[in-house]
């Protein structure tokens, strides 16, 4: 099979995996792509949405206004639910998420479950629970659907088989159907919905993630292209959604911000295709829509963050706009950061979620240079966060190697004195300036610092200092220059 | 996790969040309208259009029910799931399915189905057809609202979605619609609300646009002006 397993089973792996999506020309082909089309989308929708900028600060607001009394919020989603005959639970991690989950699938005696598209599931590992436990699990969208064939994680938030060319596709499907399938899109679309209607009508439980949920009325919304997330939360007899808690928004007013960002941010539509407000489970005559709702809310670390300095991280809605304007994703692509979400806002999310220490080189897996802070519907500061990440990195003992930990000290020793850097700039143009004056690069630093060298050249010291050279020819020049103004 | 000891958690959290708090200026409500300048059925037209939807505009009930008969024969339809509704109505709609020799589910004739029967019969329709709540001319939006004889897999399981929209429920912009959705009570908010704005599109293989995988890839609309 032509397509490559990216995913990673160890986090200090982010270099070597970038290095593979790097030297994939089939990836790279799919990823240049993707700035083109998702990306310039994006930027379009905002230029033609005149108030968009007015539009993304209210809903930054909101965000922020709602974080600072999250636990009012949440305690008023529960009441609005139970109102509205629905059930709520408290998950403190994933395996708690995970195990209320399997309690209800089990204690209804279901054996069958479809699901939509949900990050948060895939956060808490949700399909392996199951799956352990003799429930069949089948994703329904049609990117999570080929990814879960393919025994592959998600490459990106909103197109999760992004990794994968048409032919890869073809060959996953043609496997699973047990026939040969060409490989053409409207072919392989076709045999999904097929095979996944059939599911569908079999399924007694249906999974779903959230985008908002809505304190005052009990409400949640999805919002998607395919018809898969209504199809789940229609024919199935219970739904189950599991929510990050930091999804909830007070009022049912808010969320008309959010609807005119978001598809705008994520595929450039003005809307997308389907947009469901659920609002607890079918009422009295009505002969579709599930019998049962129960809405698990997950904490899972985000008390944690949203206690400290990176709370902003929180107000994500998972648009996946930052990673079509990442020059670094539009490299190194999703599977190379390890962890569920990818992205710069990735980079963010995993080092927090997941650990600062075992994912280090995410911080620095960024140029900074704020472009997924320029396409974001919410605007979240991320070239900042990623900084502030850094320093804590620094701070942890123990991060730096021996060779960069001497070499900050003699930069940070020698700023202090004003001799020293003098005579340092002296030793260095007098050597290494002099030396490779004709070429002014340095092709490969010594030792651990050849890291810096190994993609690029390092510039070398000037063969002059500059406060030589304006001894000797600057202030002559300048000198002459006053002259000839007077004159 | 016990309920009071996770929210008690989340309230420490969100005070000291307080002191990171991004400082914003205010910003008015109802930033972020952007409505129609053109004739509202017109406006829809176009929109719906652009989103990969077929409209036409008619001028009367009567035009509407051929164009429906129209979109039955070219789909040559054996089977149609209905909406009740007075738009529907109006057109007499019923009428022409029976005259057409359509087999027809709507919600009196599914209730009285024991459930498999009833699974099959809305699994197997060729065509849905419904009327709508609101439909919005800024992004070619209709909003469908569930409730019995609105049921929601009208408007989602069928390859073709045929709806019927007069002129008077048409609004200019998303936000109209949120104004009349505040004006309902905690108990009358749906169970199920659906914005569809397009047939069911993916782009998940190589980013190209591929329609109908999931709900209909087909979808058609109405638009019927005031007399």
């Amino acid at each position: 099979m032509s397509h490559v397993d990216y995913v990673r089973q160890e986090h200090h792996a982010f270099l070597k995996a970038s290095d593979e999506a790097l030297s994939n020309p089939a990836l790279q082909q799919i990823l240049d792509k993707l700035g083109d089309s998702l990306g310039q989308k994006n930027k379009d929708a905002w230029d033609a949405f005149e108030q968009h900028d007015l539009v993304r600060q209210r809903a930054r607001a909101i965000k922020d206004d709602t974080l600072a009394a999250l636990d009012k919020h949440l305690a008023t989603l529960e009441e609005s639910v139970t109102r509205r005959g629905g059930h709520v639970y408290w998950a403190e991690n994933g395996e708690e998420a995970s195990g209320f989950i399997l309690d209800m699938i089990q204690s209804r005696g279901a054996k069958k479950v479809v699901k939509s598209k949900s990050m948060t599931s895939e956060e808490i590992h949700l399909n392996k629970t199951l799956e352990k436990h003799q429930i069949e699990v089948v994703e329904t969208d049609f990117g999570e659907y080929i990814i879960q064939v393919a025994g592959h994680r998600p490459s990106h938030i909103v197109g999760p088989a992004l990794h994968l060319s048409k032919d890869d596709v073809a060959e996953i499907l043609s496997e699973e159907a047990g026939e040969e399938l060409p490989s053409n899109r409207e072919a392989l679309a076709a045999f999904a919905r097929r095979t996944l209607r059939s599911r569908f009508a079999e399924a007694e439980v249906g999974i779903t993630g959230v985008n908002y949920a809505i304190a005052e009325t009990g409400s949640i919304v999805l919002v998607e292209n395919e018809g898969n997330a209504r199809l789940t939360t229609s024919l199935p007899r219970i739904h189950i959604a599991v929510m990050g808690m930091e999804k909830v928004i007070p009022k049912l007013s808010d969320l008309k911000y959010f609807l005119k960002v978001l598809a705008r941010a994520a595929t450039g539509q003005k809307m997308s295709c389907y947009t469901s407000l659920i609002t607890g489970a079918r009422r009295e005559g009505e002969l579709d829509g599930p019998e049962e709702f129960h809405l698990i809310i997950l904490d899972n670390g985000r008390s944690k963050i949203l206690g400290g300095p990176l709370r902003e991280s929180l107000f994500c809605i998972r648009c996946g706009a930052c990673l079509n304007a990442c020059p670094i994703y539009r490299n190194v692509g999703g599977h190379s950061y390890g962890g569920v979400y990818a992205g710069p806002i990735g980079a963010v999310l995993t080092p927090l979620y997941d650990g600062l220490a075992d994912n280090h080189h995410l911080p620095h897996a960024s140029s900074l240079c704020g472009a997924c802070q320029t396409a974001c519907p919410v605007k979240i500061q991320i070239p900042e966060m990623l900084v502030r990440l850094r320093e804590q990195l620094h701070e942890e003992p123990g991060q730096l190697g021996r060779m960069e930990s001497l070499a900050y000290g003699l930069w940070a020793r020698s700023l202090r004195s004003s001799w020293l850097y003098g005579w340092g700039t002296w030793l260095a143009t007098r050597t290494i300036g002099r030396w490779k004056r004709r070429t002014c690069w340095l092709r490969r630093l010594p030792g651990s610092l050849h890291g810096w060298t190994k993609q690029r050249d390092f510039p070398a010291p000037a063969p002059e200092r500059f406060r030589d050279w304006w001894r000797q020819e600057g202030q002559h020049q300048t000198g002459n220059e006053e002259q000839r103004r007077e004159s | 996790m016990n309920r009071d000891a996770f929210l008690t958690r989340v309230r420490e959290a969100a005070a000291a969040g307080c002191a990171h708090r991004v400082h914003l200026n205010d910003i008015p409500g109802g930033v972020g309208y952007v409505g129609t300048s053109a004739e509202k059925c017109v406006a829809l037209a176009d929109e719906i259009s652009a989103v990969g939807g077929e409209a036409i505009v008619v001028e009367s009930p009567v035009a509407a029910k051929d164009a429906v008969a129209t979109l039955l024969k070219q789909y040559e339809a054996a089977s149609a799931l209905c909406w009740k509704h007075a738009v529907l109505d109006r057109l007499k709609l019923p009428e022409l399915l029976a005259d057409t020799n359509v087999a027809v589910h709507d919600h009196s004739t599914l209730a009285k189905l024991p459930s498999d029967e009833q699974r099959q019969a809305i699994l197997a329709a060729d065509v849905g057809i419904s009327s709508v709540d609101f439909a919005v001319a800024e992004t070619g939006t209709l909003a469908v609202c569930s409730k019995p004889g609105r049921e929601r897999v009208i408007s989602l399981l069928p390859r073709v979605h045929i709806a019927i929209v007069e002129e008077s429920q048409i609004v200019p912009d998303l936000f109209d619609v949120f104004e009349q959705l505040g004006k309902l009570s905690f108990d009358d908010l749906p169970s199920n609300l659906a914005f569809i704005t397009g047939p069911s599109k993916t782009g998940d293989i190589e980013l190209q646009l591929t329609t109908g995988v999931h709900g209909p890839g087909k979808w058609h609309v109405v638009i019927v002006r005031d007399a």
